[in-house]
């Protein structure tokens, strides 16, 4: 039996207060595959992603989830959503264990309290991310890294077939990028599909089976991430580019500089 | 307890505690939303559900209750479309609705006056049919808001994340509105309308500043509230003033007490720094990633605390650093 794909895009196109943001996008994620999405800034790949979450609406083509047709879907379990980090905290403090519980919610009828499994899931998704002695403070004082990791808890809680991170690495240290690509890695062995958008590769390559790159609204690139950069950049390269690395400046950096 | 022999004081006091049980638990959503002044736009459209029932001769806490629930769904309707902004539409209702509140109540030939007491309470109008109705509307706000506390809080939190959890997410936030609506108007009696949302929003701030998380956050506001509610009340009572503005005064008192408590707990809790250890290894390789698109430049004195980091200078910038490299700024 074919298995569909785990988000499929065909032919689409989105517009955001008029204007033009993606256009003739034509996207499938395999089960089972590490697709990256890469681009500038504004380039639309968090419109891409947020599209195929159903949170922006296309104006033409068409969206997929585990093969039903978005406007259906209903098995919101199956896909965790990492958003970019919020930097202003709530306005009543939540602790870390109450909001990696709300990503239980798709697995969670209303006014029912929650079950035992409900209960060792979100310990076990605190625990994934290393944050089982903060699980009683509050969010908002935990460092930039640690928010992160709290968000990617919430979205693991449901224990999902689809992981979606946007931007993950932003703004954070590399010891972080450490812990995200072991709980990637971990993530990606059992079978979980992920999407997750970058504007800096760094210490996720090794595990990027595919990237997509974006530019202006277009998919300018779809294969392998090797045909885009050999290795992964770990240090100050910066001054002093290898052939290999001038190819990702060129698509990725040089574009959003401009 | 020689006030609790009369039967308008026991309704009063009833009153009172429902209103000081429900205004803080809807208002943690309302507060969790950065709406805190949302409650005093639906207090001055229940003016006008007052003045309506002047006008027409029917009792009004039920005119109230309809008139304040429509007006608050227009208003998320409006907000949900993006028709009008947040404030656009809270600035609506206040004007709009004090304005016909007191127009009609003038038509009436009630008065200005007439509306004093239900701007901030009056203990001696609380009849037995309003008390059942308070009673009835305060279970129905209450099964509500801490039977879907779990849902409530994601939606207020993260409207996103709540639709992609398969939560209808405008049906709760046009729920929320509605609760908080029924909740200003049944305040009426006790706090009244021009103070209800210090009741829905000061105990929140002082269980804030008293306990950690959302949910233990949510039952000490709504002890707080009745606390000072029934408090608030009893006092008026002996003090013959409008209870509302004493309960007000209770309110921000408990806020006022809970702000030295919150620094000797923070103090013993010892928040976790935000920054991490600066690395003293020089050797140690860090990942070269670059800042996001930055128009500001940091400079010593520029607002963003500096630190030495080895042998340069990081601004601390929204919890995280940010070293200059060549033309552009890099995390560290």
């Amino acid at each position: 039996m074919l298995m569909s794909p785990v988000v499929q895009v065909t032919d689409g196109a989105v517009e955001l207060g008029g204007r033009p943001v993606l256009r003739g996008i034509d996207v499938a994620v395999r089960a089972g595959e590490v697709l990256a999405v890469l681009g500038a800034n504004g380039s639309g790949k968090s419109t891409l992603v947020r599209t195929m979450m159903g949170l922006v609406p296309t104006v033409r083509g068409e969206v997929r989830l585990f093969g039903t047709p978005r406007a259906d879907f209903r098995e919101w379990h199956r896909v965790g959503f990492v958003p970019q980090r919020v930097t202003a905290a709530s306005g009543v403090p939540a602790s870390v264990r109450e909001v990696v519980a709300s990503g239980r919610l798709s697995r969670r009828r209303a006014f029912w309290p929650r079950r035992r499994e409900d209960r060792e899931a979100v310990e076990q998704a605190i625990d994934a991310v290393g944050l089982s002695d903060k699980a009683r403070d509050g969010v908002s004082t935990l460092s930039g890294g640690q928010q992160q990791r709290v968000l990617i808890a919430r979205a693991l809680a449901g224990v999902p077939d689809l992981l979606v991170l946007d931007e993950p690495t932003a703004g954070v240290d590399l010891a972080h990028q450490e812990v995200l690509a072991t709980l990637l890695r971990r993530m990606i062995a059992s079978g979980t599909s992920v999407l997750v958008v970058l504007h800096e590769v760094a210490a996720l390559a090794p595990l990027i089976g595919r990237a997509l790159v974006l530019r202006e609204g277009r998919v300018v690139h779809d294969g392998p991430l090797a045909g885009l950069v050999h290795g992964h950049r770990s240090g100050h390269e910066h001054e002093h580019p290898s052939p290999h690395r001038r190819l990702l400046d060129g698509t990725v950096e040089q574009s959003w500089r401009s | 307890m020689e006030i609790l022999s009369y039967p308008f004081m026991q309704r009063a006091l009833i009153a009172a505690l429902l209103t000081g049980l429900i205004s803080p638990a809807i208002g943690t959503y309302i507060v969790q939303r950065r709406l805190s002044l949302l409650g005093d736009g639906l207090g001055h459209v229940a003016i006008a559900g007052v003045g309506l029932a002047l006008l027409t001769g029917q009792a009004p806490i039920p005119v109230a209750v309809v008139v304040c629930v429509i007006g608050a769904v227009l208003v998320e309707v409006l907000r949900q479309q993006g028709k009008a902004t947040g404030d656009v539409g809270l600035a609506i209702l206040f004007y709009g609705g004090l304005a016909a509140g007191v127009l009609m109540s003038g038509i009436a030939g009630a008065g200005a006056g007439a509306l004093a007491q239900y701007l901030f309470g009056s203990l001696t109008t609380v009849t037995t049919s309003d008390l059942r109705l308070v009673a009835v509307l305060g279970v129905v706000v209450l099964i509500p808001t801490l039977g879907l506390a779990p849902q409530l809080f994601a939606v207020s939190s993260d409207e996103d994340f709540a639709q992609m959890q398969g939560l209808r997410v405008r049906l709760y936030n046009i729920m929320i509105v509605v609760l908080a609506a029924i909740t200003v108007t049944l305040a009426m009696r006790t706090v009244g309308l021009l103070l209800v949302s210090a009741l829905m929003v000061v105990p929140v701030a002082a269980a804030h500043n008293l306990v950690r998380g959302f949910y233990a956050s949510l039952v000490c506001a709504m002890v707080v509230g009745t606390v000072v509610a029934v408090g608030g009340a009893t006092a008026s009572y002996y003090a013959d003033t409008p209870p509302g503005a004493l309960i007000v005064v209770l309110a921000i008192g408990v806020f006022a007490l809970s702000w030295p408590i919150s620094v000797l707990l923070a103090r013993r809790r010892r928040v976790t720094p935000v920054l991490p250890e600066l690395a003293d290894d020089d050797q140690q390789v860090s990942a070269h990633d670059v800042a996001e698109q930055h128009e500001h430049r940091h400079r010593t004195g520029c607002g963003h605390p500096a630190v030495q980091h080895g042998d340069h200078t990081d601004f601390i910038h929204e919890g995280h650093r940010h070293a200059a490299h060549a033309d552009h700024y890099d995390e560290h």
